[in-house]
């Protein structure tokens, strides 16, 4: 249990650093503000319709081992 | 009636989600969602073939799902001889109001209620000795967020009852931007701590407490591709068995980690938009899970949009799972002697699912929207990528829709 503690603390960090050099180095050139109309669009956020994906990550978060990775503060219950 | 609320799929709190967000919000923003779901079971019967197996284990199965317990319905199929059956599992009744309110341009409130009410059957062990249970959850959370010109944070606070289940969190979330505000970093950091009290004799009150953190950034690529990558990191300590199911003893110790891509394109040719994500969890229990998501959101006119949707998950088995010991298994597995930890449940083996949907959205004006959305999903042990494979399990089912409508003022 031990080593796979240390597996999980040392995997994220590489992790962390190989896609923060790939989104560094992603030399895309700058997008200005009169561009963003179609970022704008709602399906283009990350927090398109909250309610749906609160439902959605709980029932899979109560049904299958893995949770987690899109934010942060998901209260307990029972469920799991 | 037991209160097995520990076997539940009742509705967690949300977790803050990270997403640009540094300007308040114009409008008063009031949401309602209902979701109706149900699980059901299915052991195939005789199998024809098992082939594609390369672990010796494969054992050819003759499906009998021991129903110890009225209320459950199971039916038995003879198609071609071989007794498939099917059982209902648990269904869910879940409805939701939340409300996002601006305060001055610079604050916004949030709140959100979720009422839902379980009934149905759950296992015992494995996919056998289904035993009925009902419940019902009552959850409210909070959450204030302070702009600044290019940054924002958020404190959250979150109460959640269940007949048998307590839990109380907090959290705090906050984002920076480029000046450019093409890049934003983002953190938050969350705890929780579950007081637990299992409606069975002799086992007396328990408690788990979780402190998790996250950090992530997300770009914008082009003025038609934006990406997100988050790493997250959660330590619970407290009470992880579940007290309802047979030889159910876990560790009192759970480390997670996840790492999370996300990639949103718009096509300009066709006006629709692709969601796509990935996610790599690692724990220590020894199961590490990949999920990939994909999602088309397509407008047709009138103001309807299509979206269409796949997931894909597996995982391998926990280290102390165990396996179902006969094809049709009238009693737990004995656990081995001298093994610490075990568990039987379904949900701690290896196996592969697959989700299709389809979701409708409507909208009749700017400040009103209508949604419908409807996803099936299939879990099997012959689906898993990695692990090993307990082929005595049944297929585990679930069909669920949900109804949204959104309004702004």
């Amino acid at each position: 249990m031990k080593r796979t503690t240390i597996r999980l603390l040392f995997g994220a960090p590489v992790f962390l650093l190989t896609a923060a050099s790939i989104f560094g180095c992603s030399a895309a050139t700058t997008v200005q503000p009169w561009e963003k109309q179609n970022l704008a669009r709602p399906e283009m956020t990350f927090d398109y319709d909250p309610l749906d994906t609160r439902y959605t990550e709980h029932i899979y978060s109560s049904k299958e081992a893995a949770s987690g990775g899109a934010g942060v503060g998901g209260g307990g219950c029972g469920c799991n | 009636m037991m209160g097995t609320a520990l076997l539940t799929a009742a509705m967690a709190l949300p977790a803050v989600d990270f997403a640009l967000a540094e300007s308040a919000p114009e409008k008063t923003k009031v949401s309602f969602k209902y979701l109706n779901y149900s699980e059901s079971q299915y052991t195939p019967g005789i199998h024809s073939s098992t082939s594609g197996g390369s672990d010796d284990n494969e054992t050819h199965h003759h499906a009998v799902i021991v129903d110890l317990v009225s209320g459950a319905s199971t039916t038995t199929t003879s198609g071609s001889g071989t007794g498939a059956v099917s059982s209902d599992r648990i269904k869910v009744n879940a409805y939701t109001v939340s409300a996002l309110v601006p305060i001055e341009g610079k604050w916004s409130v949030g709140l959100n209620y979720t009422y839902d009410s379980v009934s149905g059957a759950s296992p015992q062990y494995h996919t056998s000795a289904l035993t009925t249970m009902r419940d019902q959850r009552n959850a409210g959370d909070i959450s204030v967020t302070r702009y600044f010109s290019r940054s924002s944070l958020t404190f959250g606070g979150s109460y959640s009852t269940e007949s048998d289940y307590l839990s109380r969190g907090a959290s705090l979330m906050g984002s920076f931007s480029s000046e450019d505000r093409n890049t934003t970093w983002s953190f938050g950091a969350s705890l929780s701590d579950d007081s637990i009290t299992p409606q069975l004799a002799g086992i007396g009150n328990k408690s788990k407490s979780i402190v998790a953190g996250l950090v992530g950034v997300t770009k914008v690529l082009t003025k038609n591709d934006i990406a997100q990558f988050n790493i997250g990191y959660s330590h619970g300590t407290g009470y992880y068995s579940d007290p309802y199911k047979a030889n159910d003893n876990r560790p009192d110790r759970r480390n997670s980690a996840t790492a999370l891509a996300r990639w949103n394109h718009h096509f300009e040719d066709s006006d629709g938009t692709a969601r796509l994500g990935y996610r790599f969890y690692s724990d220590t229990f020894g199961i590490k899970a990949h999920t990939l998501d994909a999602e088309y959101i397509q407008p047709v006119g009138s103001g309807f949009d299509l979206a269409p949707l796949l997931r894909l998950y597996t995982q391998n088995e926990a280290e102390f799972y165990i396996a179902t010991n006969s094809p049709a298994e009238t009693s737990p597995t004995p656990v081995p002697a001298g093994q610490a930890y075990s568990s039987e449940d379904q949900r701690l083996s290896a196996f592969g699912a697959l989700t299709v949907g389809l979701k409708i959205t409507k909208k009749v004006s700017e400040d009103l929207l209508f949604d419908v959305k409807y996803e099936s999903y299939h879990q099997r042990s012959d689906w898993a990528l990695s692990g090993k494979k307990d082929t005595g399990l049944a297929q585990f089912n679930v069909q669920s829709i949900q109804v949204g409508m959104t309004c702004l003022f």
